[in-house]
């Protein structure tokens, strides 16, 4: 059923764009999330070309291969991929029930849950740069990654497991024909 | 009877709220992950010893960083019109990876002149508790016995044999460095366990803080025109060249 599914969803043109671009948007974030700061400084420095900051930019796709630990870059790749998934399948759905309203807690409530979660784990892992660290330092509880076994990187495990767990229900979702109900 | 969609009304708010959810969080991402390194003004670089502040507020500015002296461990021609400060830590695995990449950058632009590699300490003691700082101090003891050569060669030793993430053997692996380094043993453990660089290494620590640095690796790269450049953590050897090449046309 869930094979079926997806298959129907992403035959359609309109849907896999809809994917690549939410995939590839939460990717980007990930991984240029410790450059920001460097491409606001070059853009505030007016020398510094458009062309030469792209340039810089396609660079730094290549920290996904250093700045990242290869668990943490298997799974940034993941979230990505499943946050798409779960965006596409939404809209697919959304526009089927059309103005319907319909029950969607669980399925917003997890993937909003795993895209926090893998933020949590992702956004450059190099030592005490990720997201977590700096919201933990933030409350003086830096010490406490030190007691986790992956470091912080369990969040984003925990978030890939959310997101599966949300596009189960989604699809189960576009399964599930609006009844009435006694 | 009643229909289903009816019952559950409210809900329909629910996904424009996830967006917005998911939004926020993104945004408090880019916010957590970059409130640090700002606009840079240029920095004067001089060949004098300026004093540390003890404790410097967190500006978060590039241009905080402190002058390149004759003090600071420079790989390269000290006068390159292109320094690249490396606030490091020896147990981390990203430095790891980012000495490798800055051997290749040196490698490359160190003979010319065109690039000095500046290392400063920022050992991240609440991820590395002890050994970091262990190891830095005994960077600071191969230095003072046997000068900038000696203090490369520790640190290169270091990080070719590292495990990292304090994972390290440091009661053998700094003996053998000291040895391969020709450093006097007796000499180095009296300077080892005096603590006299703990104020020095807190002094890098506070200006890695200073200038932005939550991680390591944390560099600065220094232009020609004394213009900033916050580089954070181990970016790949393409994204330097590319970083280089913009510092150089900007002279």
């Amino acid at each position: 059923m869930y094979v079926k599914t997806l298959r129907v969803v992403f035959a359609k043109p309109l849907y896999t764009t809809l994917f690549l671009v939410i995939s590839f948007f939460v990717l980007s974030v990930a991984i240029m999330l410790p450059h920001v700061g460097l491409i606001r400084t070059l853009w505030q420095y007016e020398s510094v070309s458009v062309v030469e900051i792209l340039l810089l930019t396609a660079n730094l796709y290549g920290s996904l291969g250093t700045n990242f630990t290869i668990l943490s870059a298997s799974y940034t790749v993941v979230i990505a991929l499943l946050f798409g998934i779960q965006v596409t399948l939404l809209a697919y759905y959304l526009k089927s029930i059309r103005n319907k309203a319909t029950n969607l807690t669980s399925v917003g409530a997890s993937g909003v849950g795993g895209l926090i979660s893998g933020f949590f784990g992702i956004g450059c892992a190099a030592c005490g740069t990720f997201l977590l660290s700096s919201i933990l330092v933030l409350f003086g509880a830096g010490g406490l990654l030190a007691w986790l076994p992956f470091g912080g990187e369990e969040f984003g495990l925990i978030g890939v497991g959310l997101l599966v767990y949300a596009n189960y229900l989604i699809i189960k979702k576009i399964n599930a024909p609006l009844v009435c109900v006694s | 009877m009643e229909e289903n969609h009816n019952k559950n009304q409210p809900n329909q708010y629910l996904i424009p709220l996830a967006i917005v959810i998911a939004g926020a969080f993104v945004a408090g991402a880019l916010y957590f992950s970059n409130s640090g390194a700002t606009a840079n003004a240029p920095v004067a670089i001089t060949d004098t010893n300026q004093p540390v502040a003890a404790a410097p507020e967190p500006t978060g500015s590039t241009d905080a960083v402190r002058p390149v002296t004759s003090e600071d461990h420079i790989k390269g021609n000290p006068n390159a019109p292109i320094k690249i400060v490396e606030y490091s830590d020896f147990e981390c695995p990203f430095c790891k990876r980012f000495h490798d990449t800055m051997n290749e950058v040196m490698d490359k632009y160190g003979d010319s002149g065109e690039v000095a590699w500046v290392f400063r300490q920022f050992p991240l003691e609440q991820l590395h508790p002890v050994k970091a700082q262990a190891v830095a101090v005994a960077s600071e003891c191969a230095a003072e016995q046997g000068g900038n050569d000696a203090f490369w060669k520790f640190t290169d030793g270091y990080f070719d044999v590292t495990l990292t993430n304090n994972r390290t053997d440091i009661e053998t692996v700094i003996p053998q460095l000291v040895k391969e380094a020709g450093l006097d043993q007796v000499t180095f453990q009296t300077c080892f366990e005096s603590g006299k660089y703990d104020d020095h290494i807190e002094a890098d620590i506070a200006n890695a803080v200073e200038t932005g640095g939550r991680g390591t690796p944390w560099s600065v790269m220094i232009g020609p025109d004394g213009k900033t450049y916050p580089v954070n953590g181990a970016q790949p050897l393409a994204a330097i060249e590319q970083l280089i090449s913009i510092a150089k046309n900007e002279q």
